[in-house]
């Protein structure tokens, strides 16, 4: 806790013919980090044929699984999925090389792709000549206004007859100009159709050339006239005959793909996780230094699991290897990657510190800090113990489905459990049940006018008791803070910087709270602690910024004010929650008496408006809470010590969500 | 009592009219690229890596080639291409630059989007010159369209043309009617024509700059600008390369731009005329690629290509939502269409992968 | 003027102008939301999140319109205020000042509206600056929050409920 795990250096010399095993052993073992081995000597490694061939076949097998995806049946889905999703089978698949891995998938592609590729080729033309159907027939609706047989339309020999539209402003001088340069050999037809006009154009082929360059400066768009003879009329008839041919052949083939996406999807699917993780695996490569006989690489792991990995690459390389193992060293500080260590209760929690950066590796983790503040700044946003309960059952259904995948539905829904669990207790510190419903619901019970459930205050009533209090709350919050960095730059040895860049606050801080008793023999210690705290950060400013000082002190003395009241967020939320909940049962009041003779249609309505407003009010409730929290978090708290600069560590790890690999590694063979 | 009553009162209507004054000019100002600039950030999210173009380089056949980019946004519009050669492959990239080009001029709001057809008119511009300087050389003008344009139509009648009569007569009624009737009465040559062409498209692009408003009179002014100094820049280097005299030059530099070219005209050699560029806004850009210049011009196109696309991303940090999102979308994917362009070539052509990655580089 | 004409005033500036910046806001912000997921639907989720967020606004704005009523006893029992008596006058008017800082500062919903779409065309680009994106929209709102709690200890201390 507080600290990031411990990191070791690993250095790995070993022979070239145990390359593709020992990364396919880390990668699956995902623990070490593999960094860029710099050595002048050796050269670089780099990807080989099989790599290549493994990130082509990984985008041929997406695609026939993106076409498989379309047409394979949906089931299952709706509100048990999304709290308890199934986990999907891991098929085994036995790894002996990346050699024979992409023969077991060519192997596979020569059998299933042509399959597939066959229907879904069929489909494409299939929905091309529908398309082109449709064309013609909305082209052959549009030339019957012409009434004249369409073959006469396409005509060619010493009479060409070309036919298209033009913008109707354009139409006259196209006319003149065609006239003219055919010296009045040519033959027009138009009809006008709103903007555009159609055009019907027969002249001599002699004089296509001069004709055609006419009809480019007018903008002329030709028209393909559709195959077939007879009028139009009846070519649409009989087009429309071949269109639901068409589409009756498209249903079959639909039906065809559903049953090739039942056959194979599963198995698309298994072999592009295998291809993807060659992929990703090859990635490393240029990574490594080689030389004719051996290979090298270096990277990080977790102390804890050095055991565990050293095992495992002497029984892969058959103990032919030089593997050294090191502390790191003062400078490698900033290079170090972080992994997060904390106990099970707050590791949910560290997805909060990571989507703001992890720590330096000389730094503290907030994370079980913030595991506490968090979500106790989120319960007091929503005061309120019935909005609690329903976001409580929520969490609580998402933690249990979703932690076999110790995903990031898992993580938050475990950090809104704990949030969820503060907003009931302050629900009922200060008497909210769903706002002031409870209370309501009390007075009828008891015929008591003036019943309440027990409160140490109104929120409502006395808003300046809640500001006070969210005051506080920052107080202790913000100096939580500049007591931890103080902690950590003095252990760092950055005593000059403890001293003065948090201490001063610190002192102004105990001075605040010492004021706030407002005890007389308190007063003198509190304004000299004040003093000494405001010369030290006068001090701390001038060291820092020299000339700007001056300006400094004002801007950073009132940004800390500003800090400190943002705390006040606290209290606004938490009434907004009250009162919204309140404005809701105000409007089921006004509605509950309404009755039609004796359906008591008041109180169907009443509920209606009660149900859906309270749940869009814990909905918008929570999300403010859930962002101001974090906000606070972040902003504030962070603000006074951390810096969240490090690297995350990111091991060298394979993604199996449906494929398992057997190594000999693991005691295979 | 009255008095007090009556400053509240003026006090809160001039609190409100400023307040709406503000807002209003605040939505006006940033309501309508909040959809375009949004989506067009989930399109930069796609342009391709690094990663996908090494991939793109093993290919080794364009088949490869083609089911490689099958995973990206470019699979609609290779669905076409059947016989995986060069020619259809560059159409295709062309169809989705095109495609690019009108869904900028789709999704923009009507204030600024004229910007975008200006641009396209360029490829106008450009297809143009090349059809009238292939026709002049009696090479096959239709390899030389590149199927961009507002009036591809005519462009391509134009390269179906037998004469020079019958381009006269399809460019009647378009601006570049005059421009190259005077080519045919030869009063200007060829070269002078494409000048004046571009002379043409760079005014209206700085005059519909111009005439914007704040930061996207700014944005706009800036990037029409830079595209002016980067075509002269590389004129004036050209022609000191040529050898030819300032007077000769001249006429051939486009007016708008902001490096004065005057003294690099009048210098003796090509090194002087670098050295003279060292002092202006371009001075880093040509001192980091300067040695190869001097071999080959194309590197310092490349370089100011560059430049200005980084200048117009650092505008669109400044400005997040403004037409600099856009317009630096636009470019990077150009850029990224001629380097898909440069590695099917080169594909075809045999060249090794590890070449492939070098050069591709290097064109784009 | 009639403290009724006050409390009404107020009351009506507050809901009114936060919730129609609120409804900018949102707007802005649910343009931006519907470009990226025409890109990409599984940007569904984050862009909803941040589209929701200048809705704030709006909330505080109907709590203070319901608790400047609920002071003046427009709600529950009848209108306290109706004698055009100073006492009553200044009441009336602390309770206008209220509803007024409400409705202006509901106003930061419109840049956060802004700042939440250039947000969600940050994350649509790179899906880890979205904790980025909330906090940095959630910035605008503090002033919101301040109004609230000047509305707030006006409404209370000033008037009492």
């Amino acid at each position: 806790m507080f600290r990031p795990e411990e990191m070791v250096k690993l250095d790995v010399i070993t022979l070239n013919r145990y390359k593709d095993e020992l990364l396919t052993y880390l990668h699956e073992a995902g623990l070490v980090e593999i960094r860029e081995l710099d050595v002048k000597i050796a050269q670089k490694d780099a990807p080989n044929e099989y790599h290549r061939k493994a990130a082509s076949y990984s985008i041929t097998i997406s695609r026939l699984v993106d076409f498989l995806k379309a047409h394979k049946k949906a089931h299952g889905g709706g509100i048990k999925e999304f709290f308890f999703p199934k986990e999907k089978a891991k098929r085994t698949y036995r790894y002996e090389g990346i050699e024979k891995l992409i023969k077991d998938v060519e192997e596979f592609l020569a059998k299933a792709e042509p399959e597939i590729r066959a229907v879904e080729g069929k489909l494409s033309s299939l929905q091309t000549e529908i398309e082109r159907i449709k064309e013609a027939i909305a082209t052959l609706e549009l030339l019957s206004v012409f009434k004249l047989p369409v073959q006469y339309l396409r005509h060619s020999g010493l009479v060409e007859v070309s036919v298209g539209s033009v913008e109707r402003l354009k139409l006259q001088a196209l006319i003149e100009d065609l006239r003219k340069i055919t010296e009045g050999r040519v033959a027009l037809v138009s009809k006008e159709l709103g903007d555009k006009a159609l055009l019907v154009v027969a002249n001599l082929s002699k004089d296509h050339d001069k004709v055609n360059s006419v009809l480019a400066k007018h903008s002329f768009e030709r028209i393909e006239v559709p195959e077939g003879e007879g009028t139009p009329e009846e070519l649409v008839r009989e087009y429309r005959k071949k269109l639901d041919a068409k589409l009756r052949e498209l249903d079959k083939t639909k039906k065809e793909a559903e049953k090739l996406a039942e056959k194979y999807y599963d198995d698309v699917v298994f072999y592009q996780e295998l291809m993807e993780n060659e992929r990703d695996k090859a990635s490393v490569l240029p990574m490594l230094a080689r030389t004719n006989m051996t290979f090298a690489l270096t990277g990080w792991l977790p102390r804890v699991d050095v055991p565990k990995v050293l095992e495992g690459i002497k029984k892969v390389t058959e103990g032919k290897a030089y593997i050294n193992v090191r502390e790191p060293s003062r400078e490698e500080i900033e290079e170090i990657p972080i992994k997060l260590k904390n106990p099970s209760w707050a590791k949910p929690f560290e997805m909060l510190t990571e989507m703001y950066g992890v720590p330096r590796y000389d730094e503290i983790d907030p994370t079980p800090i913030i595991a506490f503040t968090y979500s106790f700044f989120f319960g007091f946003m929503l005061t309120d113990f019935m909005y609690g309960l329903i976001v409580g059952i929520v969490a609580a259904l998402l933690v249990k489905g979703h932690k076999k995948f110790n995903d990031g539905t898992y993580k938050f829904a475990y950090t809104l459990l704990w949030s969820s669990v503060f907003t009931m207790l302050m629900g009922i510190l200060f008497g909210s049940y769903f706002g002031n419903a409870g209370d309501i619901v009390l007075q009828y019970v008891t015929g008591n006018p003036n019943a309440q459930f027990w409160r140490i205050a109104d929120a409502l009533k006395d808003p300046m008791f809640v500001l006070m209090l969210a005051l506080a709350i920052g107080l202790a919050h913000l100096f939580t803070g500049y007591t931890i960095g103080f902690i950590v730059k003095w252990k760092n040895g950055d005593v000059k910087g403890a001293v003065l860049e948090q201490l001063p606050w610190m002192l102004i801080i105990i001075a605040i709270v010492l004021l706030a008793t407002r005890n007389a023999s308190l007063a003198m210690p509190a304004k000299a602690l004040f003093g000494i705290g405001i010369v030290l950060f006068a001090i701390g400013e001038i060291v820092a910024n020299g000339g700007l000082a001056a300006l400094m002190i004002i801007s950073d003395f009132f940004g800390f004010v500003g800090t400190w009241l943002s705390y006040a967020r606290l209290m606004a939320l938490a009434l907004a929650t009250s009162g919204i909940a309140m404005v809701i049962n105000v409007l089921v009041d006004m509605v509950w008496g309404i009755k039609i003779s004796v359906v008591p249609l008041g109180i169907i309505i009443g509920l209606i408006i009660f149900v859906g407003g309270q749940l869009f009010s814990t909905a918008i409730n929570a999300l403010g809470a859930f962002v101001h929290s974090l906000r606070l978090q972040y902003v504030e708290f962070f603000g006074t010590f951390y810096s969240g600069d490090g690297k995350p560590f990111t091991p060298f790890k394979s993604k199996r969500e449906v494929s398992k690999l057997e190594l000999k590694a693991d005691g295979g063979a | 009592m009255e008095a007090v009553t009556g400053i509240l009162n003026t006090t809160i209507a001039v609190v409100f009219t400023w307040v709406g004054y503000k807002t209003a000019r605040i939505l006006w100002k940033y309501t309508p690229y909040s959809y375009p600039n949004a989506r067009i950030k989930a399109m930069e999210a796609k342009l391709l890596t690094e990663q996908k173009f090494n991939e793109l380089a093993e290919s080794r056949t364009l088949q490869n080639f083609v089911v490689n980019l099958e995973d990206t946004d470019y699979k609609d519009y290779l669905a076409d291409v059947s016989s995986y050669t060069v020619e259809e492959v560059e159409r295709a990239l062309e169809r989705a630059l095109a495609g690019t080009y009108g869904l900028m001029f789709r999704i923009l709001p009507k204030r600024s989007r004229g910007f975008f057809g200006l641009l396209l008119e360029g490829w106008d511009v450009r297809n143009i010159a090349n059809v009238v300087k292939a026709k002049l050389a009696n090479e096959p003008a239709s390899d030389y369209v590149v199927e961009l344009g507002t009036m591809l139509p005519k462009v391509k009648a134009m390269a179906e043309a037998k004469t020079l009569e019958e381009i006269l007569v399809i460019l009647e009624g378009t601006p570049y009617e005059e421009v190259y009737q005077k080519l045919l009465l030869g009063e200007i040559d060829v070269t002078r024509f494409e000048t004046e062409l571009y002379r043409m498209h760079y005014g209206k692009l700085l005059s519909y700059a111009l005439s914007r408003k704040d930061d996207e009179r700014i944005i706009l002014e800036e990037f029409v600008r830079l595209s002016i100094d980067r075509v002269n820049i590389l004129t004036a280097l050209r022609a000191k390369k040529a050898g030819l005299s300032a007077e000769e030059t001249k006429p051939m530099l486009i007016p708008g731009g902001t490096v004065k070219l005057d003294p690099l005209l009048h210098v003796d050699s090509f090194d002087m005329a670098l050295a003279e560029l060292d002092s202006t806004k371009y001075g880093q850009v040509i001192r980091d690629v300067r040695e190869e210049i001097e071999k080959d011009l194309s590197v310092l196109e490349k370089a100011l290509n560059d430049h200005i696309i980084e200048r117009i991303s650092e505008l669109e940090r400044f400005y997040p939502l403004s037409i600099a999102t856009p317009l630096s979308y636009v470019l990077r994917k150009e850029r990224e269409i001629r380097k898909l362009r440069a590695i099917a070539k080169l594909i075809e052509n045999g060249v090794e992968p590890e070449r492939i990655k070098e050069l591709a580089g290097e064109v784009a | 003027m009639d403290p009724i004409v006050y409390v009404s005033l107020g009351a009506a500036l507050a809901a009114g102008l936060a919730g129609a910046a609120s409804a900018f806001g949102v707007g802005v912000a649910g343009a931006a939301a519907a470009g990226v997921v025409a890109e990409d639907e599984k940007n569904f989720k984050n862009a909803l999140i941040l589209e929701g967020l200048p809705m704030t606004q709006s909330i505080y704005g109907l709590i203070t319109l319901f608790l400047i009523l609920l002071s003046a006893g427009i709600i529950g029992g009848g209108f306290k205020f109706a004698q055009a008596t100073t006492d009553n006058i200044v009441k009336s008017a602390i309770l206008f000042g209220a509803g007024l800082t409400v409705g202006l500062t509901g106003l930061s919903a419109i840049p956060q509206g802004i700042i939440a779409s250039a947000g969600i065309g940050a994350v649509a680009k790179n899906p880890k600056t979205f904790t980025q994106g909330i906090i940095f929209a959630a910035m605008a709102e503090t002033m919101a929050i301040f109004g609230l709690v000047g509305a707030l200890i006006m409404i209370a201390t000033g008037v009492g409920l």
